[in-house]
């Protein structure tokens, strides 16, 4: 309950919130099928982070529904605020799970990787070489979701991960990139990081 | 093992399915639309079989597995999706309650001309055939398709090379909805009945 505690009165607007919730989980999501593909605890651990942050997001929109009942009436259709905080902390507490499967060592039997693997959209290690136009670019520069189909999601780099990396990002020679898009996407991908295409959207090497 | 094939199929079409109403839940909400809520409410249903199904599966394959121990993280991971799953449906049920939503709540929807809808692509239309890349929606009539409805199929974020087909049911969003469903051939088909009381 330390977060709490700590936890200052900011008043953000109720959308904000709900944005940066509704981003927060679909990463947790995504992080949580890679920690599990890879059987990486550190993006495991990323996600229990995210999950801290989750409860905080979610107290502050309770707040919000507290303050906006002054009557009965009021007080019925603030439930509705309740139960979506509820549902969000309820999805966010289910990629805690999965986490949890691969920071308790629950080995997962091969199908379930199999399966992470053939899905529609798919995660992927992505290194980018030295030559590769993608080194010392920024992902407001690449627009690499627009024009590759490919979601950045995190990135390691030496022994450090960034986790969901913004558009002032700038991807350094050997990078390795968690991505997430569809098979066809990720390859394409995978050769401009190889250096082998050398083209994305208007930026040439 | 035949049963390990029909887990590993049954885990994507779930991962595939929670992903997708986790997006459609939240649009749901962002867009007050009733029309997305519903296909959430359908996944739900969905995504609860799929659940069952495959933990029987995998009690079945624990007569022969080695070690049945591991078959439970699939349990496991069938559980979470059923999670996830439910979840999502909780949130796309504000839209569906009957009570009038808090303001708090409507500020959260979105106050822009966009919209999102299910639309259907009829016999004789355009788009039959097209793939995304050819028809650039986004540019062309201000639409992006978050996924494709083909027969029981669900294709999620579709990608630039896949073809619309008769038949298939468009998830979409944008400020040119309307515009969308006059190139699938809606309004001719559903006849006009409907399109004066659908005017809002």
């Amino acid at each position: 309950m330390e977060d709490i505690e700590e936890f200052e009165y900011e008043p953000r607007s109720v959308k904000e919130l709900f944005i940066e919730m509704k981003n927060i989980v679909e990463l947790m999501v995504d992080l949580a099928y890679s920690s599990i593909l890879f059987g990486d605890k550190e993006i495991a651990e990323e996600v229990l982070d995210l999950e801290e942050r989750m409860d905080l997001l979610n107290y502050q929109m309770m707040v919000h529904a507290v303050l906006a009942a002054r009557n009965v009436k009021e007080a019925e259709k603030v439930t509705s605020i309740l139960q979506m905080a509820n549902a969000i902390e309820d999805i966010s507490n289910a990629a805690g799970d999965l986490a949890k499967m691969v920071l308790e060592g629950l080995e997962p039997h091969p199908v379930i990787k199999e399966a992470i693997l053939e899905s529609e959209e798919i995660i992927a290690k992505i290194t980018v070489t030295p030559n590769s136009i993608l080194a010392g670019k920024t992902l407001g520069e690449l627009k690499l979701a627009s024009n590759t189909g490919v979601w950045i999601i995190a990135v390691r780099r030496g022994k450090r991960w960034i986790f969901a990396p913004d558009k002032d990002f700038r991807i350094k020679p050997l990078d390795v990139l968690i991505g997430r898009g569809t098979h066809t996407s990720i390859e394409h991908l995978k050769e401009i990081a190889r250096g082998v295409i050398r083209v994305v959207g208007h930026e040439r090497a | 093992m035949k049963e390990l094939e029909e887990i590993k199929d049954i885990l994507i079409e779930m991962k595939n399915l929670s992903s997708l109403m986790i997006d459609l839940a939240f649009s749901s909400v962002m867009y007050n639309s009733e029309d997305i809520a519903d296909e959430v409410y359908i996944l739900e249903d969905k995504v609860d079989d799929l659940t069952l199904k495959v933990k029987k599966l995998a009690l079945n394959a624990a007569k022969y597995e080695e070690n049945p121990d591991k078959l439970l993280s699939i349990i496991e991971m069938a559980t979470i999706n059923e999670q996830i799953s439910d979840s999502a449906y909780e949130i796309a049920d504000l839209v569906l309650r009957d009570v009038e939503p808090h303001p708090i709540i409507r500020k959260i929807m979105h106050d822009v001309e966009e919209e999102i809808g299910r639309v259907k692509v009829n016999e004789g239309s355009i788009l039959i055939g097209q793939t995304l890349k050819q028809l650039k929606l986004p540019t062309k009539i201000g639409v992006k398709i978050l996924a494709i409805k083909r027969g029981t199929r669900y294709i999620y974020n579709p990608s630039k090379d896949e073809e619309i087909k008769e038949g298939d049911i468009l998830i979409a969003v944008g400020s040119g909805i309307d515009r969308l469903r006059e190139l699938s051939n809606e309004v001719e088909e559903e006849g006009e009945m409907f399109e004066e009381e659908e005017e809002e």
